[in-house]
């Protein structure tokens, strides 16, 4: 611990804490830059746009053969907490704006429906 | 400069090292929120599969069923299938809802799409005002005609990582125009053979081919004796092949097995005594094989 001493020249003091912002510099860029800490065991809240999007595409497919809403819903569940008509929007305004084909669109609007009217 | 206030400057550079780490570390970590998912907890990754595979089952699209199971990085992506199969069977769910994960193993092993003749659902009305009707969509939405459906699947929307392979059409080619048998039509046995291995004691292998003697999945089969009964199906083995199933029996139990789907009825199937040449005995195992006609 650095200890006030009255013979300790400004400059030395002032080299001091700059040593100290540098230290702490480093170790911010090997926390989050060189060595950061790795996840694993995520839930699929986090997942990355597109995968969701895909996940809820596949749901959608999924939906066109068997149309169990109750199934497809709590396939969309584990996205996170919004509901399933919401977590279907958001992956039908990435599909509009992301060049999906007409078809995959399609998928996701009929499962779109179905979600706004499923009654838990 | 003196010694000691170099000493001063190095030690604190240390504490300044050790508070930035320690914050990065466990104050602020870096979070992530762009995850893919090779880092999902196991329980999600075995719904990721699931819904893999009733998105197969529905759109039959086995290259695209591939490309999405690579995304969660199992080093054996049927194997991964297969195992998490028979671990819903064993934790009781219903086949009907195991079946599509058997059957995505199954076609991966294969290469092709195995049930062609299973309902492919059509996409509904191409035209559906919903989306005609949606503003963003007008500029962009390609005129639905007939060769719409032929269309590459774009990749398009895998902004930095290509998950799909290129390919050429959403439906993968059936790789012949034959039909497959109808698995409603009975198997009778057609072969029964009794084998001394050890490493496989007791073991009761069935297998079930059709008229052309390829290998039948998803055939529910049911073993009686006289304590309790046991049911299993084919093609959660894909590794011994599609039609393959398979048993455990005791030693001193007559076993009767009747396969679901057609009724078929073998009786009193036993495991025989097998003696080593240094006299070490074991319980043979039986291989019984079915075949639709």
């Amino acid at each position: 611990m650095l200890i006030y001493n009255p013979l300790m020249s400004s400059s030395n003091l002032i080299k001091i804490i700059i040593a100290l912002a540098i230290g702490i510099g480093l170790g911010l860029m090997y926390g989050w830059v060189i060595d950061p800490i790795e996840y694993v065991d995520v839930t699929p809240n986090i997942l990355r746009e597109d995968y969701r999007v895909d996940y809820v595409l596949m749901t959608a497919e999924a939906y066109q053969k068997d149309f169990d809403s109750e199934t497809a819903a709590r396939r969309l569940a584990i996205l996170g907490s919004e509901s399933p008509a919401t977590i279907t929007a958001n992956a039908l305004e990435y599909a509009m704006s992301h060049n999906f084909t007409q078809v995959e669109v399609q998928t996701l609007q009929t499962l779109l429906t179905a979600m706004q009217t499923y009654i838990p | 400069m003196t010694r000691n206030s170099n000493l001063h400057i190095v030690f604190a550079l240390l504490i300044g090292l050790g508070i930035g780490v320690a914050y990065s570390w466990f104050l602020s970590p870096v979070t992530y929120v762009d995850a893919n998912p090779s880092i999902l907890r196991a329980d999600f990754k075995d719904q990721y599969r699931i819904v893999i595979a009733a998105s197969y089952n529905a759109n039959l699209d086995l290259a695209r069923a591939n490309a999405r199971l690579i995304l969660l990085g199992d080093a054996d992506p049927v194997g991964a299938l297969s195992a998490q199969a028979q671990r819903m069977l064993a934790a009781g769910e219903a086949f009907e809802k195991v079946r599509p994960l058997a059957q995505l193993a199954t076609d991966l092993q294969l290469g092709y799409v195995s049930n062609p003749n299973t309902p492919t659902p059509l996409p509904t009305s191409f035209s559906t005002p919903e989306v005609e009707s949606t503003v963003e969509v007008a500029e962009t939405i390609i005129p639905v005609t007939e060769e719409a459906q032929a269309t590459p699947i774009p990749t398009l929307f895998f902004e930095q990582t290509p998950l799909i392979p290129t390919f050429s059409e959403t439906i993968t080619p059936r790789p012949t125009s034959t039909i497959n048998p109808v698995i409603s039509i009975p198997f009778t046995l057609v072969g029964q053979e009794s084998f001394c291995d050890p490493s496989q004691p007791a073991l009761m292998q069935l297998m079930f081919i059709d008229s052309r003697r390829n290998q039948v999945a998803g055939v529910e089969i049911i073993a009686t004796w006289n304590q309790g009964e046991d049911r299993f199906f084919t093609g959660f083995k894909p590794e011994l092949g599609n039609g393959y199933a398979d048993f455990v029996m005791q030693a001193n139990t007559i076993y009767n097995i009747r396969v679901v789907t057609g009724g078929s009825l073998v009786q009193n199937i036993s495991a025989n005594t097998c003696t080593e040449p240094n006299g070490f005995q074991y319980l043979g195992g039986v291989l019984l094989t079915f075949q639709q006609p």
